[in-house]
């Protein structure tokens, strides 16, 4: 215990003297936190919509304003003789809306005129949201002018929403932000220490010193894991202001959790570092194997179950998964050990099976008498 | 040969030299092209399947069975499980063992059979406001179909409409308008094109980056930076010979991404090809600046290499390459057009799938060029004083 101390005190001191290694330990979780939980949003606001009416009548101006109306869409001007395909192929607009002269006149005469939306898809997914938007747009429209009447319903729908009733992206992207946070830093400089030491040498005094595999691993590790245990307090706060978290009734789950996620992203970041033993391959091995990863299979982004099956397994291996699920529900369903038991065994396998392959990898380092 | 050029040679020979010998560094630039680029376009789909969808049936009658087969039948739920008691329901979404669940009330057919309305609860789980919409969407399309099918023909002249399956609209009521959605540019929907055209360009700017601040501060945290400032060369020699060999990978590496991307995911190439290597190169440059600058600023390898870490995630995140612009509170969407990979970004995806004209890809091709440039006067300069 005494040794495992001494190593980790050692490494405070390098880390200490560091300044700017300190300072970016702070800000980096501060700016990036923010970022990651206010830029990334899946809901569409503000879709620049061209509007080409060749009816101009008063109902295919009031059709129009159906859509001005909606925060989805925002009406941008256009240059009149440009063709609506080159100005969707210039970013002059998302979506163009093309009403044909005889629009009212069709309604007199009972008929149902054809509007046209021409939309950008590619994002086919924003572009398919669009089209139904539009198209629920249009129901309405028809509804309050009196064209349709409210059809009689069998069956009604009582819609609630557990755990997030705005329907808040904040919320979502949020919480899970706060989980890309604490992989990154810890890591990061877990890996770098460790390669460091090969690329100096400093490891052959690890080596000839009485100092055991595991002692240096756990030495090493302890100073990180308090580092991220800082960040985790910050990252927490920020959460608190800007990203409406609630402090959960039972907050040893979160604790717990966090603790086995550090360890294992640190222990990943030393693998890293003990495999590559050269501190950009190391930190690029940190930047695929736990950010980008983690950025885009670990349900921070996308639901891990929308996640193709043939890649899902690999969501399974990294911590961030089942560590954004553990804070998920504790802070936005507020749900205790029952239900967090399952990630929370699969992060501790993870620590261990991580710490595992650390000794595996510096055996070399055990001298025996 | 002039003797700046000859030094220039020297000194690059050198850099292909030592490059050639760090095989881990060639792997570690030849991997995101093929096995990421793959991985990242097969698995970002935000589309919402496999939902999982609970059922209490407390009314338990041939109506209430009716109304769930026909909810069930066409929209892409998984019934994982029936209940008697919504308390069971209540605790299964609590487990996460469902996303939503429906509750169908004890008078449900009587209450159908006097001819008024009935109301069933429908309880999702929220956290992803995402899928929670648009489970909410699919439900709702399933009911406005069960009610005309049920209901029969309200209105004269009703009848139902069969939309076009791919695009799952919900057909328009009769007498409104209809809408007709063309979808330009990618007319099957295919989703892997947008994240690949966008993580094609989040490699190209961020891999030139990391590479060139580690090369870069090699030198220094090594010493052999003495040697170099010795020798008869000017820093603007020095660093053109360090970073041309950077450059020249970076360009093949593009290459093979947009090869990857054209083979495995049939990316289309519309618009002029040397726009896009054109476009490529400055961003390559404009990393291999951010690169630099940041070597030029650290002490130390870790340093470095942290501080690329903090630049590089804010300008993925903004550049719009895996979430929409649009979609940014204003600030964020102001801050953007500061990243020089949203330019990259949009002329990317001018080029392959849109065949964007002229006139819209210069102003970006122009802002991209002018952010190289200016990154690349700054790290010069930096690379001087050091």
């Amino acid at each position: 215990m005494k040794k495992i101390l001494a190593q980790a005190w050692k490494e405070f001191m390098l880390f200490r003297r560091d300044k700017l290694l300190i300072l970016l330990a702070v800000l980096m979780p501060v700016v990036l936190m923010l970022l990651a939980g206010g830029t990334q949003s899946l809901r569409l606001r503000n879709v620049s919509l061209l509007v080409y009416d060749y009816d101009n009548t008063m109902l295919s101006r009031t059709y129009v304003e159906t859509y001005g109306a909606a925060l989805t869409f925002r009406i941008v001007p256009r240059k009149i003789d440009e063709s609506p395909e080159r100005a969707l192929s210039s970013w002059r607009g998302r979506a163009a809306l093309i009403i044909p002269p005889n629009f009212e006149r069709d309604f007199r005469s009972g008929g149902e005129p054809v509007v046209q939306l021409m939309i950008d898809a590619t994002d086919s997914n924003a572009a398919t949201a669009l089209g139904n938007y539009a198209q629920s747009l249009n129901t309405n429209f028809a509804l309050k002018n009196g064209i349709i009447q409210i059809p009689a319903k069998a069956v009604r729908m009582q819609q609630r929403l557990w755990f997030n009733p705005g329907l808040s992206n904040r919320l979502y992207f949020g919480t899970g932000a706060l989980g890309l946070m604490l992989i990154i830093f810890p890591a990061l400089l877990a890996a770098l220490t460790t390669a460091k030491e090969y690329e100096m040498g400093t490891i052959i005094q690890a080596y000839a010193s009485s100092l055991t595999a595991v002692q240096w691993i756990l030495g090493k590790a302890l100073v990180y894991v308090l580092v991220g245990i800082v960040e985790f307090v910050i990252c927490f706060a920020i959460g608190l202001i800007a990203f409406d978290y609630r402090l959960p009734t039972d907050p040893s789950v979160l604790l717990v959790a966090t603790l086995l996620y550090l360890l294992a992203g640190v222990f990943f970041g030393m693998i890293m570092g003990n495999a590559t033993r050269s501190q950009s391959a190391a930190i690029q091995g940190v930047q695929m194997g736990s950010f980008l990863l983690s950025l885009l299979l670990s349900g921070y982004l996308f639901a891990v179950h929308n996640i193709p099956p043939q890649i899902r397994w690999i969501s399974d291996f990294l911590p961030a998964t089942h560590y954004v699920q553990i804070v998920r529900n504790s802070i936005l369903r507020n749900v205790g050990w029952e239900t967090s038991l399952q990630p929370m065994v699969l992060l501790l396998i993870l620590a261990v099976v991580f710490f595992g392959l650390n000794v595996v990898q510096t055996r070399k380092m055990q001298f025996k008498g | 040969m002039p003797a700046a050029l000859r030094r220039y040679f020297a000194l690059a020979t050198k850099e292909v030299q030592q490059l050639r010998r760090n095989r881990v560094l060639l792997v570690q630039l030849m991997l995101p092209p093929t096995i990421v680029l793959i991985v990242f376009g097969y698995a970002l789909n935000p589309k919402v399947r496999d939902l999982r969808l609970g059922v209490v049936d407390e009314s338990l009658t041939a109506e209430s069975r009716e109304f769930i087969d026909s909810l069930t039948e066409n929209v892409n739920f998984d019934v994982t499980h029936e209940y008697v008691r919504a308390q069971e329901a209540e605790d299964a979404l609590n487990r996460l063992d469902l996303d939503v669940f429906i509750v169908i009330p004890n008078d449900f057919s009587r209450t159908l059979g006097r001819g008024q309305t009935a109301e069933v609860q429908v309880v999702t789980d929220a956290v992803d406001a995402n899928t929670a919409q648009i489970a909410q969407g699919y439900l709702k399309m399933a009911l406005e179909e069960y009610n005309t099918k049920s209901i029969g023909d309200p209105i004269p002249g009703y009848r139902f409409r069969s939309t076009v399956a791919r695009s799952a609209h919900p057909a328009s009521p009769p007498g409104a308008p209809q809408v007709q959605s063309a979808y330009l540019y990618n007319p099957g929907l295919v989703t892997s094109w947008h994240y690949v055209t966008g993580v094609m360009s989040i490699i190209m700017f961020i891999n030139a980056s990391l590479v060139a601040s580690a090369l870069a501060v090699k030198e220094k945290e090594t010493g052999t930076i003495e040697q170099l400032l010795m020798t008869p060369a000017q820093t603007g020699e020095m660093l053109l010979a360090k970073t041309s060999p950077v450059f020249v990978i970076m360009m093949l590496v593009l290459l093979i991404s947009l090869g990857v991307g054209m083979l495995v995911f049939d990316l289309p190439v519309r618009g002029e090809l040397w726009l896009f290597v054109v476009a490529g190169a400055w961003a390559v440059l404009a990393g291999i600046g951010i690169g630099v600058m940041v070597a030029t600023v650290s002490k130390s390898q870790q340093q470095a290499q942290l501080l690329t870490f903090f630049v590089n995630p804010p300008i993925t995140l903004l550049s719009g390459s895996t979430s929409p612009i649009e979609n940014m509170p204003i600030f964020f969407q102001k801050l953007s057009y500061l990243d020089p990979l949203r330019y990259l970004v949009t002329i990317v995806r001018g080029v392959t799938l849109k065949a964007a004209p002229w006139s819209a890809l210069w102003p970006n091709l122009v802002a991209l060029a002018t952010f190289a440039v200016i990154l690349f006067a700054i790290s010069a300069w930096r690379f001087r004083k050091t």
